[in-house]
């Protein structure tokens, strides 16, 4: 399982590298595209799979509590932290630790001591940026696990606090 | 016991026969698939109310035509599993259904599989007939 999970991450990272470092270096709007429809199709599918043994959702609640609970703790091996919603098709997902953020640095300091303000600045920026971009694979799969079950919607992600991160699922009418 | 024939379809999502099969032994008098086919396809207009009044995956029995009865099972994403059959054991065709929605999420997650396209894998047609053959 740790091998799995370490293959995972490293197919992650390597995904944003080559669509960000390589594919669409200057185009970063297109590598986003790109990613998040990796997680849209990959969400698609293993909502079909997690699915295979419970009874059909009758609601939107339901169906959310269900990324909440088995599809997060299938992928991420712990539940949704925090579940707000505003009554009216926003929800927000809190996962307070959330697994693939854990081993992203964005202190620069650490990597290169001897960098001017600016450079650190720019340092920061780019981290920043990654991060990012490895959040667009996560949206898509609570995209595409959504869309498979009959709610069409679009999905955020803020990380201000990390390794914390919240979805904003927000449901098309 | 004569078995008669069985007919199954997997519908998409979006209304789409992805697979279609004749399972069982019947003598063939005359080409009846067509006739089959209409049954199935009628039947779907049946499950689509029926579908929103429960959360259980097997409808059993949704429609009726002369001896013939149509039993559906319906997935979370709202692939529809359906058999055409004379009566039968209920029991083993919630088995059979069960089995081939497994068969079915390893064809789905195939990556080079378009979802809701037609399944043409001819391991996935000898297995569901395998199947056919154990419990109905």
């Amino acid at each position: 399982m740790a091998i799995a999970e370490s293959c995972v991450d490293a197919v992650v990272m390597e995904m944003v590298a080559v669509y960000c470092g390589g594919l669409y270096a200057a185009k970063p709007e297109l590598a986003a595209r790109r990613i998040e429809a990796i997680g849209f199709q990959v969400g698609h599918q293993l909502s079909e799979r997690y699915t295979m043994e419970r009874p059909r959702f009758s609601d939107h609640l339901e169906a959310i509590k269900f990324i909440c609970k088995d599809f997060w703790s299938e992928l991420f091996k712990k539940q949704i932290d925090n579940l707000k919603t505003n009554h009216r098709g926003t929800f927000v997902l809190q996962d307070n630790r959330f697994r693939w953020l854990t081993r992203v640095s964005l202190d620069p300091y650490t990597e290169n001591r001897d960098s001017t303000e600016n450079d650190s600045a720019a340092l920061g920026d780019t981290a920043a940026q990654t991060t990012t971009m490895l959040l667009y694979f996560p949206c898509g799969l609570i995209r595409g696990a959504l869309t498979n079950l009959g709610i069409p919607c679009s999905v955020s992600a803020d990380m201000s606090n990390l390794p914390a991160c919240s979805f904003v699922v927000r449901i098309k009418t | 016991m004569a078995s008669t024939a069985c007919f199954v379809i997997i519908v998409s999502k979006n209304d789409i026969p992805i697979y279609e099969a004749e399972v069982g032994s019947a003598p063939k008098k005359e080409d009846l698939s067509y006739h089959h086919q209409f049954i199935l396809h009628a039947a779907l207009d049946v499950v689509q109310d029926l579908a929103w009044t429960t959360n259980a995956m097997s409808l059993k029995s949704v429609d009726r035509f002369n001896d013939l009865v149509v039993s559906v099972y319906v997935t979370a994403g709202h692939t529809r599993f359906m058999l055409l059959h004379d009566s039968r054991s209920e029991d083993g065709i919630k088995s059979f259904f069960q089995e081939v929605h497994e068969l079915y999420i390893k064809i789905f997650l195939n990556p080079l599989y378009l979802p809701g396209s037609r399944i043409t894998s001819s391991h996935f047609d000898t297995k569901v007939r395998a199947l056919a053959r154990k419990y109905l």
